[in-house]
C-alpha cells in the first residue's frame, strides 16, 4: 500500500511512559444505559499519528472524546476505567476540565466556526485564558493560520465574518483555532468527511506537518486516508478494540479476520 | 354528498387559504384607512357654514358650524338629522338656510378654544380703533408689554416677595425700616405690573357672531387667526403641518379635545422602553436557565407549561397584581424604608411609571422567554461543542457563543412585548397611567427621571377620549388622531426592533 510519509515505527507493546501520550486502561463507557465502549486498553504514542477506523456507530467518536472529556456533555453518561495523559488520570475528581481541553484540542466532523471574524475565531481560546495583548494575539493568529495552511487565503480579510468562508476553509480555520492554543494532543473526528479531495489532501499534509510537535489522533471512515496519513491504526468493532498496530501491518497483513473483512470492504 | 378527488381538494384548500388571507388583509387595510381618514380630519382645516334655523319661539337664529365635508353633503346630512328629529311632531323642519360665508374668520385661542365670526374692529387702550391690517403691529406691542410684565414679575416681585417672607419668618417687627423699604418697593412694582396688565387687557379684537352679537377677545389670547373658507390648498397643507407639529409637541387643551398629546406620547414611549430594558435581561436569563441549566425533567416541563399559560392570563389580572403587590406592598416598603420623612403621603407607594413598566414587563415576560428559548434551540450543538473544546466553561460558552446566536430570538420577543405593552390600557390604569398628569416623568430637576410619577399613555388617553367625546366631533377626531399616532408609534418601535434583529441575524447566524 502506498505510503506518503515514512517515519520510524515503535513497537506498540514496548512503549515506555515517555513515549506514550495517552494511556487508556480498562476504559468502558455507557451512553443512555447501553454499553458503547467495552474495556478498551491502548497506549497512543507521542508525536505520532494514530488513526481510528471502524464501522459507524462502533464507538470511535466516543473513544476520541474520552480523551478531552467532551463525552460528559452527553446527558446520560457513565464510565469506568482510566485515561492517563502525562501520567495523570484525567478523570480524577480534581481535574480542571477547561484547562485539560486547552492542552487536548479537538476538531469536529462538521466545521463549526463561531459567528465572529476570522481573527476572533482564532483568538477565542486565548481570550478565554484572558490574553489580550494585541501584538501577541496578532503573532499567534498568523502562525496558527499559516500552520493550518489558510494564511494566504485569508490574510487580507482577517476581520470578515468566518461564516463567509468555504467549507474547506472553515475546517482549516477550526484547526487553526485549535492550534492557537498549542495543544500537545489534537483529536480530529472525521475532519475531511465533508470536504472535496483537494482540500482533503491539503488537510492531510497539514496533519503530517503537525506531527513534529503534536500527537494526532484521527477518526476516519476512509481506509486510504488512514493508510496514507497514519503511523498507527486501531480497528474498533461494536465497542471492542479488535486490532491495534502500526498502519503498515494493519493494512497489509491484518492479524484478525474481522479487520481483514472490514478493510477489504466485506462490510462497513 | 359527492366526494372530492385529491386534485380538487387541493384547489379548494388553496382557494380557502387565499380567501382568508385576502379577508385578513382587507380587514387590516380598512381598519388603518378608517382610522387615518377619521384622524386626519383633526389636522385638516374645516370649512365654516352659516346655518340659519328657527328657535322654539320661531325667531330666526344663526350659528357658524365648522365641517370637514362640502356644503351639499353637509346640508343633506343636516336635513336628514332634522327630519328624523321632527318626524313625529307636526312642526315643519325649522331649517332655513345653509350658506358659506367667505369672509368668516376662525380664531384659535391659546387655550385651545375656537371662535368664528366676522371682523369688526380692534380696540386699544387709548381708545383708538384699528383695522385688521394693523393687527400684526398690535400683536407685536402686546407681546412687548407681556415680556415687560413677565420681567417685572420674575426679577422684582417674586424676589421681593421671598425677601419679605424671610423677614416674616425670622420675626422682624412690622415696622422695621428694612421691612418697610422692601414693602415700599414691592408696592411700587406691583402697581407697575397692574398698570401693564390693564393695558394688555385693553387690547381687544371684536368679532360679530352669526346672530349679530359681538364676541370680545383679548389680543394676548390669540394663537392663530385665519379665514378657513378662503384658504388655498397650500394654505391648508401648511395649516395641517402646523397642526401636526402642535399635536405631537403640545399638551392637551380644552379637556382633551384640542391641542396636542405630547405628554401621552412621551409617557408611552418612555414606559415601553423602560419595560423593554427590564424584560429583555430577565426574560433572557429565565430562558437561559430553562434551556441550558435546568435538568430535563418533569419540574422543568411544568415550569415551561406555566410560562406559556402566563401569556394567556388576562392583562387586567396583571394590573391588579401590580397594584396589590408592586404598588402597595413593594412601594409601601420602599416608602417606609427610604422616604419615611414624607409619609403618610406616598412616594413609591402609589401608582407610577416604574410600577407600570414593571407590571408590563411581567405581562410580557412569557413572550420574551418563549421566543428566547426558541432562539436558543436554534443554536447549533456544534457551536457549543467547539467552544467547550477550546477550554471555555459553561458560562463563557453561553455568554460568548450561545447568546449572540440566540440574540435575534430575544429581539423577536422584545418586538412582540413592545407591541403588546404600547397597546395595553386596562393594567396601566391600575398602576400609574392617568388621563392627565400635571408634569412629565422627565424634567430638569434631580434625579431627572422621576420613576414614581404618574404618567400619561396614548392608549389610556384614547380610552378616556372614547368615553367622553362620543358626541363632540372635534374631540372624537382628536381621539382618532391619537389612534393614528399610537399605530404609528407601535409601527416605528417595531420597525426599529426588526432592524436591530436583522442586523444581529446578519452578524451571528449562518447565511
Ligand atoms: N448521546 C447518545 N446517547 C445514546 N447513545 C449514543 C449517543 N451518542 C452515541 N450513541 C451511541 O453510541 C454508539 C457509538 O457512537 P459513536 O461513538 O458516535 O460512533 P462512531 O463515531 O464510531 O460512528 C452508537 O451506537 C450510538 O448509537
Ligand atoms: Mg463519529
Amino acid at each position: 500500500m502506498l505510503k506518503l510519509f515514512e517515519t520510524e515505527t515503535l513497537a506498540l507493546d514496548k512503549l515506555t511512559d515517555e513515549q506514550t501520550a495517552i494511556k487508556v486502561k480498562d476504559f468502558s463507557v455507557w451512553l443512555n444505559n447501553s454499553l458503547v465502549l467495552n474495556k478498551i486498553n491502548m497506549r497512543i504514542p507521542k508525536n505520532k499519528i494514530t488513526a481510528m477506523i471502524g464501522q459507524s456507530g462502533c464507538g470511535k467518536s466516543t473513544l476520541l472524546s474520552s480523551f478531552n472529556r467532551m463525552n460528559e456533555l452527553n446527558q446520560k453518561y457513565a464510565f469506568s476505567g482510566e485515561v492517563q495523559i502525562d501520567g495523570r488520570d484525567i478523570y480524577n475528581t480534581k481535574e480542571n476540565v477547561a484547562k485539560l481541553r486547552t492542552g487536548v484540542g479537538m476538531v469536529f466532523q462538521r466545521p463549526n466556526p463561531f459567528p465572529m471574524s476570522i481573527y476572533e475565531n482564532v483568538c477565542f481560546g486565548l481570550r478565554i485564558q484572558g490574553k489580550t495583548e494585541r501584538r501577541m494575539l496578532d503573532d499567534i493568529v498568523e502562525t496558527s493560520l499559516r500552520n493550518a495552511a489558510l494564511w494566504d487565503e485569508v490574510k487580507g480579510r482577517l476581520f470578515d465574518s468566518a461564516l463567509l468562508l468555504s467549507g474547506g476553509q472553515q475546517q482549516r480555520l477550526v484547526i487553526a483555532r485549535a492550534l492557537a492554543l498549542k495543544p500537545e494532543i489534537l483529536l480530529l473526528d472525521e475532519p475531511t468527511s465533508a470536504l472535496d479531495p483537494l482540500t482533503t489532501l491539503h488537510i492531510e499534509e497539514l496533519i503530517n506537518q503537525l506531527k513534529k510537535t503534536t500527537t494526532v489522533v484521527i477518526v476516519t471512515h476512509n481506509m486510504q486516508q488512514a493508510a496514507r496519513v497514519s503511523d498507527y491504526s486501531v480497528f474498533l468493532h461494536q465497542g471492542e478494540l479488535i486490532e491495534y498496530s502500526d498502519s503498515d501491518s494493519l493494512f497489509t497483513m491484518p492479524a484478525k479476520k474481522q479487520t481483514e473483512d472490514y478493510i477489504t470492504g466485506r462490510y462497513g | 354528498m359527492r366526494k372530492f378527488n385529491a386534485m380538487e381538494k387541493q384547489t379548494i384548500s388553496s382557494f380557502a387559504s387565499g380567501l382568508s388571507a385576502a379577508i385578513l388583509l382587507i380587514a387590516l387595510i380598512s381598519l388603518v384607512f378608517f382610522i387615518v381618514l377619521k384622524g386626519s380630519a383633526y389636522f385638516w382645516p374645516s370649512q365654516v357654514f352659516k346655518v340659519t334655523t328657527y328657535d322654539k319661539a320661531s325667531n330666526e337664529v344663526s350659528v357658524f358650524v365648522p365641517s370637514s365635508v362640502d356644503i351639499d353633503e353637509f346640508t343633506a346630512a343636516l336635513t336628514n338629522k332634522l327630519n328624523e328629529q321632527f318626524a313625529s311632531s307636526k312642526q315643519p323642519i325649522p331649517l332655513i338656510a345653509v350658506e358659506k360665508v367667505d369672509a368668516i374668520y376662525q380664531i384659535n385661542l391659546h387655550s385651545g378654544a375656537i371662535q368664528h365670526g366676522n371682523f369688526q374692529q380692534i380696540n386699544t387702550p387709548n381708545s383708538e380703533i384699528y383695522q385688521l391690517a394693523e393687527l400684526n403691529d398690535v400683536v407685536a406691542s402686546v407681546a412687548v408689554f407681556q415680556r415687560e410684565l413677565r420681567e417685572i414679575q420674575t426679577t422684582y416681585l417674586t424676589v421681593l416677595h421671598r425677601k419679605i417672607a424671610q423677614l416674616n419668618q425670622s420675626g422682624v417687627s412690622e415696622k422695621a425700616p428694612a421691612r418697610l423699604k422692601e414693602l415700599e418697593q414691592f408696592t411700587y412694582w406691583q402697581q407697575k405690573a397692574d398698570a401693564l396688565s390693564k393695558k394688555i387687557a385693553a387690547y381687544r379684537l371684536i368679532f360679530i357672531d352669526a346672530s349679530g352679537q359681538p364676541i370680545d377677545i383679548l389680543v394676548k389670547d390669540i394663537n392663530h387667526l385665519f379665514q378657513p373658507n378662503m384658504m388655498s390648498l397650500f394654505d391648508k397643507v401648511s395649516y395641517s403641518g402646523n397642526k401636526i407639529i402642535e399635536f405631537i409637541s403640545e399638551s392637551p387643551k380644552q379637556a382633551s379635545t384640542s391641542g396636542g398629546v405630547f405628554p401621552a406620547l412621551f409617557g408611552t414611549v418612555l414606559m415601553v422602553l423602560l419595560m423593554a430594558v427590564i424584560v429583555a435581561p430577565f426574560g433572557a436569563m429565565a430562558a437561559i436557565y430553562l434551556h441550558e441549566y435546568a435538568p430535563n425533567n418533569m419540574t422543568t416541563s411544568v415550569i415551561r407549561i406555566c410560562v406559556s399559560n402566563m401569556a394567556g392570563v388576562p392583562s387586567v389580572v396583571y394590573g391588579v397584581f401590580g397594584l396589590g403587590f408592586f404598588v402597595y406592598t413593594l412601594g409601601g416598603s420602599i416608602d417606609s424604608l427610604f422616604y419615611s420623612d414624607s409619609l403618610p403621603s406616598p412616594t413609591f407607594g402609589s401608582p407610577g411609571l416604574f410600577w407600570a413598566a414593571l407590571t408590563m414587563a411581567l405581562l410580557t415576560l412569557p413572550v420574551v422567554i418563549v421566543s428566547t428559548e426558541e432562539g436558543l434551540r436554534r443554536v447549533p450543538e456544534g457551536l457549543r461543542a467547539g467552544s467547550y473544546a477550546l477550554g471555555a466553561t459553561k458560562m463563557e460558552t453561553i455568554w460568548k457563543t450561545v447568546l449572540p446566536v440566540a440574540s435575534p430570538g430575544i429581539m423577536t420577543g422584545v418586538i412582540l412585548a413592545i407591541a403588546r405593552a404600547a397597546g395595553e390600557v386596562a393594567p396601566l390604569i391600575l398602576v400609574g397611567a392617568v388621563k392627565f398628569a400635571p408634569s412629565l416623568p422627565v424634567d430638569g430637576e434631580f434625579p431627572f427621571l422621576h420613576l414614581e410619577r404618574q404618567f400619561m399613555h396614548l392608549g389610556v388617553f384614547i380610552y378616556d377620549g372614547a368615553f367622553h367625546n362620543q358626541t363632540n366631533t372635534q374631540g372624537s377626531s382628536m381621539m382618532f388622531a391619537s389612534c393614528m399616532l399610537l399605530l404609528l408609534i407601535v409601527f416605528i418601535l417595531n420597525l426599529f426592533a426588526i432592524i436591530v434583529r436583522n442586523r444581529l441575524r446578519d452578524r451571528y447566524v449562518r447565511i
